[in-house]
């Protein structure tokens, strides 16, 4: 439709009065500033991920030839306890999370309040976060080992050698003493996030609410907790997913023996040393699909459970409003139509 | 309409631009008919040749050093051939990557992960395998169809590291036959002295791997075994009334642990301070093949202290132990021809003339020179190689035990230790779920049992 008017255009002007119009600078400065990211995302991220679908229908090895088996390999995956059963695993580091953001809930209302070097504390907390994960785990392997830190510490404090547990070989105990390096290593980046929301608040509400009588806990319990909802939901997802794919301290600590195999951890075996890789993809893809599950189970949830602690009235009443007034804009048409 | 078009350009330049990355390897070439074999280069011929070699090693430790040092050596002789060594860990699972892209340098050592019936996709021929055959060791390890595609740089032999002097002290005066010889020898080091009687070194993982290297050979002391018998054999984990086969190694390494001869917290065992502690006599013995004995004596004030014997397994009064090749030679068949003659003359070199042998410890790859100090104990002891699979089952004992994950990686040998350390699973029904799994691999690939 548009194309004989451009054309007339483009013989009217010479060439570099049109390549030189606004109009089209825009669209070249677009198109090159877009060309290089979309590239980099499609080669390193969507082309990868469909490669990885296809491989999850093949029955191969890195190098040799490929047969397609179709979804055999979501079969043993779903069928093959050792593979599913080791989710299991990861509720040790869900129970963990929990503390983690517990625990930062806790630091950060502790500082949103003024503190004598506060930011000493943050730095502090936040240290662990910056240490590599693979460092972190050969800081604990040698933390645990008998004999080594943790011992050491325990028996200054009076314990017997003997009566400490071995805390990577004792199965009661070795997928807590992991989940212990997990929160270390989160806990302060949570307090970061936390205490950046908490800082958003006005600090006339506190003054207000102290005016009113309100003690910290209620302050925290109905200006706080309500201001940074939206936060707490993102980080209890991220949290959630990061345990189901937690990988570094079972596989740099105990390499998954021992009964803390995690997911990831059996899915590098598979994929590595058994040379199995249409296998692991499958695996890969079935987690992927357990997270969006997860996350999305978890948006739900905060949507129909919790009221929004913003606004006066609660969702069910939000919905009854909504409903009400699309009656009634309803109604008003079918008058304007008849 | 003008919006959606210029947006249908830009996805159609994206996959063109991919489409041109994808095709750029098709073309390659792999002739390599002038590049004479092994055997028949004389380096003499190509004093002029000019090329600059890159050559692939997991020895990160040495790369810079003893490595260099061969390198500068051969650049002496051959002042117009450069050899760069690149080290890399985690060596097997990178260089397999590597591979496929066909650019990778000119010489590595060949991952397992390449199977024999692939070897001729990566790598140039290196002669005929009767005709090398003679001339060196292990040679068999990377034949395909008669034709040789890799050779060791020397080989090792398996059997058991341990300190005499612990051994001595606990009064023992005759090296183990049987792995209950060996398992009673053990209770009496953790009577009689201070030391670990068998150290797992668990923690590691690869060093539980080197279990599986026991089954051939020494557990049956057949050369055929691993290639040709295992495959076919119904069954291979169950027990026999001899105390051999692949059941007596992990019976070996499931009742010293069950017994608590080993170490007080597998877990936390740490790979580098065990070298010292079994040359300073903490550590009694450990089961690993011959190569680490040079790193043992390297490690402190008593070299002579540590010796090697034979895996205790005795098969109709023969006790045998495998020796087998390092990780093998392999030139690149994508590499330009200057440099895979090169490449061939450089190997030739570090084969027939370095002193790599001496160096490592190991058994050399020329036939026809000595065996290292290390091996000193093997008086009596029948030195086997594996015989090559059958015709069209090069491949089959690498399949079978990857679709059965067992015999191969580490996990497995760490799943015998974890059963008898909490004891919460027999010998008995850990193997049985083991021929479970081979049977079914078998199965799978329409093995014929016998």
């Amino acid at each position: 439709m548009s194309n004989p008017k451009t054309n007339t255009q483009a013989e009217k002007q010479p060439f570099k009065v049109w390549f030189t119009s606004r109009k089209v600078q825009k669209r070249l400065v677009i198109f090159t500033f877009m060309f290089v990211p979309l590239l980099l995302l499609l080669t390193f991220t969507y082309i990868p991920f469909a490669k990885m679908v296809q491989f999850s229908f093949y029955n191969m090895k890195y190098l040799g030839e490929r047969t397609f088996v179709g979804l055999k390999n979501y079969a043993e995956v779903f069928a093959r306890k050792e593979i599913f059963g080791s989710l299991l695993v990861s509720l040790y580091y869900m129970a963990g999370g929990a503390v983690q953001l517990a625990l930062a809930l806790f630091f950060a209302t502790m500082m949103v309040f003024k503190v004598r070097g506060e930011s000493f504390f943050k730095a502090t907390l936040f240290f662990p976060y910056l240490i590599c994960g693979i460092a972190i785990g050969f800081i604990f392997k040698f933390f645990y080992a008998r004999g080594f830190v943790l011992d050491t510490i325990l028996q200054a404090f009076g314990m017997e050698l003997e009566n400490i547990p071995l805390w990577l070989q004792d199965q009661s105990i070795n997928n807590i003493s992991l989940a212990a390096t997990s929160v270390w290593r989160y806990t302060g980046q949570n307090v970061i996030l936390f205490l950046g929301a908490m800082m958003s608040v006005d600090t006339d509400l506190y003054e207000a609410a102290s005016l009113d009588g309100a003690n910290r806990w209620q302050q925290f319990r109905y200006i706080i907790l309500p201001s940074i909802k939206s936060i707490i939901v993102l980080n209890l997802i991220l949290c959630i997913s990061g345990c189901l794919s937690a990988f570094e301290p079972p596989y740099v600590i105990t390499n998954g023996t021992m009964g803390t195999g995690t997911y990831f951890v059996i899915m590098n075996r598979i994929a590595h040393e058994n040379q199995r890789v249409g296998l692991a993809c499958a695996m890969a893809i079935v987690l992927l699909a357990l997270i969006i599950i997860c996350t999305v189970a978890q948006k739900l949830f905060f949507k129909y459970v919790f009221t929004d602690g913003n606004s006066d009235e609660s969702k069910a009443a939000v919905k009854r409003r909504k409903q009400e007034e699309k009656m009634r804009k309803k109604a008003m048409k079918g008058g304007a139509a008849s | 309409m003008k919006k959606r078009l210029l947006s249908l350009g830009l996805v159609a330049a994206m996959v063109l631009s991919l489409a041109a990355c994808g095709s750029k390897d098709s073309g390659s070439k792999t002739e390599t008919a002038d590049v004479p074999t092994i055997d028949k280069l004389n380096p003499e011929d190509y004093k002029d040749l000019k090329a600059d070699i890159k050559i692939l090693t997991d020895r990160t430790d040495i790369v810079d050093t003893v490595y260099k040092g061969y390198a500068d050596e051969f650049h002496e002789k051959y002042p117009n051939i450069t050899v760069t060594y690149e080290g890399i860990t985690d060596y097997a699972e990178s260089v397999t990557m590597r591979l496929t892209t066909g650019d990778w340098g000119d010489i590595c050592f060949i991952p397992a992960t390449v199977e024999k019936s692939e070897l001729s996709e990566y790598f140039i021929p290196m002669g005929d395998f009767n005709t090398l055959d003679s001339k060196y060791n292990f040679v068999v390890e990377k034949t395909y169809d008669g034709t040789v595609y890799g050779i060791p740089n020397g080989g090792t032999a398996g059997g058991i590291a341990y300190n005499k002097k612990v051994w001595a002290d606990a009064g023992i005066t005759e090296l183990p036959k049987t792995p209950d010889e060996f398992l009673a020898d053990l209770k009496l080091i953790k009577e009689k002295t201070d030391a670990i009687p068998l150290y797992t070194n668990f923690s590691a993982g690869w060093t539980m791997g080197a279990w599986n290297d026991y089954v051939g050979i020494a557990s049956n002391a057949d050369a055929d075994y691993k290639n040709n018998i295992l495959l076919h054999t119904k069954d291979p984990f169950t027990k026999n009334d001899e105390m051999s086969g692949p059941y007596a190694v992990f019976y070996t390494l499931y009742e010293a642990v069950a017994n608590k001869l080993v170490e007080e917290d597998p877990a936390s065992s740490d790979w580098e301070s065990s070298k010292g502690m079994i040359n300073n006599g903490e550590i009694a013995s450990m089961v690993l093949g011959s190569w680490c004995v040079q790193q043992f004596k390297d490690a402190g004030e008593n070299p002579d202290d540590i010796g090697y014997m034979p895996f205790p397994i005795t098969v109709n009064g023969v006790q045998a132990a495998a020796s087998g090749g390092n990780y093998a030679y392999g030139i690149n068949n994508k590499a330009s021809e200057d440099n895979q003659i090169a490449a061939m003359i450089y190997v030739k070199w570090l084969l027939e003339e370095s002193s790599i042998y001496d160096d490592e410890g190991s058994i050399p790859a020329l036939k026809g020179k000595d065996l290292p100090d290390s091996l000193a104990e093997f008086d009596g002891v029948e030195l086997l190689s594996d015989n090559a699979a059958k015709e069209g089952e090069e491949s089959l004992y690498d399949d079978i035990r990857n679709t059965a994950e067992v015999l191969s990686g580490d996990y497995p040998v760490c799943e015998v230790l974890e059963a008898a350390l909490y004891g919460n699973k027999s010998l008995d029904d850990l193997m049985g779920e083991w021929n479970q799994k081979w049977t079914s691999a078998q199965e799978s690939f329409g093995v014929e049992v016998e």
